[in-house]
């Protein structure tokens, strides 16, 4: 079942908010990113080795403890998408609630990566979903995790959200809807004998 | 006169039980990766369990036929993530042996230690986060602070952390760095003397064996039948490990009797036997890392490598390899032409074998059971998928 | 008016401790859970060691967009937060932190306490309900399985206390309070703390809220503020058993200069049972459902009642 949602809106604080506010806003969104990790190849132990003791992103209020989409608020892509994954991508974005962020992580996710010629990989998630951040690497150090989580965090405390500015964004990607049955549909059927 | 029925009770009519079809996955906390489970549960029994795979699947072996002998490697280690460089390894001897090549004896020891740091590497990554499946969030810290341990002289040796790239078809790309063998030395031993802390959280934990022991037992009539090997077919009692069946790299003289290598098999096939299993091939592999550190530092310098033509083909022909991969049987089958790139290389994978015995484990176990089956098979998405 | 004054500060009072100390465990969970696993924890939100972490997760949550499924039941799904909240609310307006210093002095406290508690798991029930998510539902109904078993034991532990000082009232019981029942009433206290923490769902007994099994169980497709809102239930509800606790087992109050700092030996005391329970978690996987079941009816359950014979025969022996 495919729903015709509308775009997600700002909340009414953030539109009305006066400089002062808007600046505590943000800081609230730059501290508490609530982080989903989308881990699909190589790149995800990589991010779990990030937000293990070494490197511990939780230092930078990144807050690994949001198993599902829903309480996220930033989606970390980790690996190869493939064209079978990319409606479960699509519609675990669809369900996060704004504002959100996405860093693509690792090469794979960015352009394709090493698979950039494979007839079964999607080459590069911003096909399907608007990223904010790349970090290139195959796989990535932990460190370019860090460093891709402190640019975002810079951009978010800059940022000025606005119903514009939310359009221009997921506009261009409106029409990339997965549908429930596009999830979770079943093997195909074997042929039959003798066909 | 028409007669009116009233039915009181709960529900419509009689009490009516469906069965509700859960679809765990593709991207559900417990199947790290994109594993996706179609269960049919009863309340909380699964009567039905369909592993679906494909999510990952990323055509390695298509791309395998336009990549040449070189740049193979870049793929070969890529679909077990955690095993880079044991698969580089089979892929460089099933190219050597085709070419009739005579690896440099440094060059072999010196891949003998690499291949049981990474299977140090993996077995840690797994014992840290079976645990988290079932709750238990702090035995990761302790595992990945090993990890880190080990993956520092690694990264030392070949610039990489996880995709090593450091076979090349006639041996090794560089040779040891200075000091390099002392370093690994100490990380041995320190990995060694920090393992009783992760034993103590883990096998140590009456939780935790309450969970597992007695779960999803897996008989080896089931593990012979769906070609389950490694780790998990030894936890069933299934006595098998090319290391020592099928001699490769330096393994003949570590397994040799006398030799520090063993086989750690279990009998009981549950989930407790397979993290037993796991936990002592962690220490099995440091004492075998331990010996090639020895063993290399008692030898004289010399090549790693061979000089290789400009444009490396294979002759024609065919031939299999199979290596003890981490997590079981990880089998390259080349088909040359006498080209520069292979006509096939097909990949017969551990981990798609483990998982395909799921549907057989699962049913009649409770959901919360399901989690701990899951984890206990110690599977790669990559591997299973390519 | 100087009584409805009166109600308005005190009713501001239990407010600003109801948002004031879940905050504390929870920065407490974050730091101690760091620093047990090697690690440093939050760092930077706010400058001195992250101190304001859990007020930027806050921050944040007011401005996330509040989504309501389109399969749930929309009105419960919007009142299932709620509940939780104001039951533990009701909750910690009776704990007495002085011999006169307690919002609500009612006769019968400890009931009221034990009444109002278990109102919080029905929130959960009604959020597993009306989500229109199977996750969800199986969380609700674990939930509800669990509540039926754990609250026999913990109102046979609070029924033991309430012997022992021959009265319902939390003050009364912590006058009643004398150093021999840190022995005598252990092993009450110990049935207490599992069986609180139980009904919390708090690590190992969180299995309706499993993430790696039911994602987030109940709370699976709640967003933004009323996500937050469970957050800080659940903290509440530390809150709350930890206090309740303190002032059953420990004498609240009691202490040196207990005429001046009272009530900071109530929290430091709270604070104590605070952090067994947050330890809980860092240490130990989760159990299963049927495990949970076994360890209330053949575990706990005689454990409470050896405790009312144990209660009973020091009280009849001692008057």
């Amino acid at each position: 079942m495919t729903t015709d949602l509308p775009l997600p809106r700002v909340g009414p604080a953030q539109v009305a908010a006066p400089k002062p506010m808007r600046l505590v806003l943000n800081w609230g969104r730059r501290y508490s990113l609530w982080v989903f990790n989308f881990g699909l190849a190589c790149c995800a132990i990589e991010f779990i080795a990030a937000s293990m003791a070494r490197h511990d992103f939780i230092r930078l209020g990144v807050i690994p403890f949001a198993p599902g989409p829903r309480q996220a608020d930033l989606m970390v892509v980790s690996g190869t998408v493939t064209d079978k994954m990319a409606p479960a991508i699509r519609r675990l974005y669809d369900q996060m609630p704004e504002p959100k962020y996405v860093i693509s992580f690792g090469a794979c996710s960015n352009s394709g990566g090493p698979y950039w010629d494979s007839y079964c990989v999607t080459k590069g998630v911003d096909q399907l979903i608007p990223v904010d951040v790349y970090v290139p690497g195959c796989p990535p150090r932990p460190e370019a995790l860090l460093q891709g989580i402190l640019t975002l965090q810079d951009r978010i405390a800059s940022e000025r959200p606005s119903h514009a500015s939310l359009r221009e964004k997921l506009g261009p990607y409106a029409g990339r809807r997965a549908s429930a049955a596009e999830v979770s549909r079943p093997l195909v059927a074997p042929p039959e004998a003798g066909t | 006169m028409t007669t009116r029925e009233l039915t009181v009770g709960v529900g419509a009519g009689e009490l009516a039980t469906a069965d509700m079809v859960l679809n765990i996955g593709p991207q559900h906390p417990a199947t790290h990766g994109v594993l996706r489970l179609r269960v049919t549960l009863d309340g909380e029994r699964i009567s039905r369990a369909e592993p679906i795979v494909g999510y990952m699947h990323r055509g390695a072996e298509k791309l395998f036929e336009v990549r040449d002998y070189r740049q193979i490697m870049v793929l070969a280690n890529r679909h077990d993530w955690l095993s880079a460089f044991s698969s580089e390894v089979g892929l460089a001897l099933t190219v050597e042996r085709m070419l009739g090549m005579e690896v440099p004896v440094r060059a072999t020891w010196t891949r003998t230690l690499l291949s049981e740091l990474n299977r140090v590497l993996n077995h840690l990554m797994f014992l840290g986060s079976y645990p988290l499946e079932l709750g238990a969030i702090t035995p990761i810290f302790y595992s990945f602070r090993e990890r880190e341990e080990l993956q520092t002289v690694m990264e030392e040796i070949s610039g990489g952390r996880m995709h090593y790239m450091f076979n090349r078809v006639g041996g090794l790309r560089e040779d040891i760095p200075a000091g390099w063998l002392q370093r690994v030395q100490a990380a041995i031993d320190g990995v060694r003397a920090r393992m009783p802390e992760l034993e103590s959280l883990l096998v140590g934990n009456e939780i935790l064996q309450a969970r597992t022991r007695g779960v999803g037992v897996l008989t080896a009539e089931a593990v012979a039948s769906y070609g389950v090997s490694g780790p998990i077919a030894r936890a069933s009692g299934l006595d098998v490990d090319l290391r020592r069946d099928q001699p490769y790299l330096a393994y003949d003289e570590l397994f040799a009797p006398g030799g520090p290598g063993r086989v750690v098999t279990r009998q009981a096939g549950d989930c407790l036997a397979r993290l037993e299993v796991l936990l002592e091939q962690t220490h099995v592999g440091l004492d075998l890392a331990q010996a090639c550190v020895e063993r290399l530092l008692a030898m004289p310098a010399g090549p790693v490598n061979l000089k290789l033509p400009k444009v490396l083909k294979v002759p024609e022909g065919s031939d299999y390899v199979a290596t003890e991969n981490p997590l079981g049987f990880n089998g390259y089958y080349l088909v040359s032409r006498g080209d520069k790139t292979p006509w096939r290389l097909a990949l017969r994978s551990a981990s798609f074998n483990n998982v395909a015995v799921l549907a057989e484990l699962l049913p009649g176990n409770l959901l919360a059971d399901m989690v701990a089956i899951l984890g206990s098979m110690f599977f790669v998405v990559g591997d299973i998928d390519k | 008016m100087s009584t409805f004054g009166e109600v308005v500060l005190r009713s501001l009072c239990v407010l600003i401790a109801f948002l004031v100390l879940p905050l504390l465990v929870g920065q407490t969970e974050h730091k101690l859970m760091a620093h047990m696993q090697g690690r440093l924890g939050p760092m930077y939100a706010g400058g001195f060691h992250g101190w304001a972490q859990l007020v930027a997760d806050g921050v944040k949550f007011t401005q996330k967009e509040d989504i309501v499924p389109l399969a749930a039941d929309k009105p419960v799904f919007r009142l299932a937060p709620a509940l939780g909240i104001v039951s533990y609310l009701l909750a910690l307006a009776v704990i007495p932190f002085g011999p006169h210093l307690v919002a609500a002095g009612i006769t019968g406290s400890l009931l009221w306490v034990l009444a109002v508690g278990a109102i919080g798991t029905v929130g959960t029930l009604m959020a597993g309900w009306s989500s229109g998510n199977k996750y969800a539902l199986i969380g609700g109904l674990r939930s509800a399985a669990q509540l039926v078993s754990y609250e026999v034991p913990l109102i046979l532990a609070a029924a033991s206390f309430a012997m022992a000082a021959g009265s319902f009232s939390l003050v009364s019981i912590a006058h009643a309070w004398t150093p021999w029942w840190l022995l005598w009433q252990l092993p009450g206290a110990i049935v207490f703390l599992v069986a609180g923490t139980a009904e919390l769902q708090r690590p190992p007994f969180d299995m309706p809220v499993a993430d790696s099994e039911l994602v987030m169980g109940p709370w699976t497709e709640y967003t933004g503020l009323r996500f937050a809102l469970f957050l800080l239930a659940e903290y509440a509800g530390i809150v709350v058993v930890s206090l309740v606790l303190a002032v059953l087992y420990l004498g609240g109050w009691t202490g040196p200069f207990d005429h001046q700092i009272g009530p900071f030996w109530v929290l430091l005391k709270g604070f104590f049972f605070a952090v067994i329970i947050l330890w809980m978690r860092m240490s130990w996987p989760r159990l299963r459902e049927d495990q949970l079941q076994r360890v209330a009816w053949l575990g706990l359950v005689p454990l409470a009642l050896l405790q009312i014979v144990l209660t009973a025969a020091g009280v009849v022996l001692t008057t």
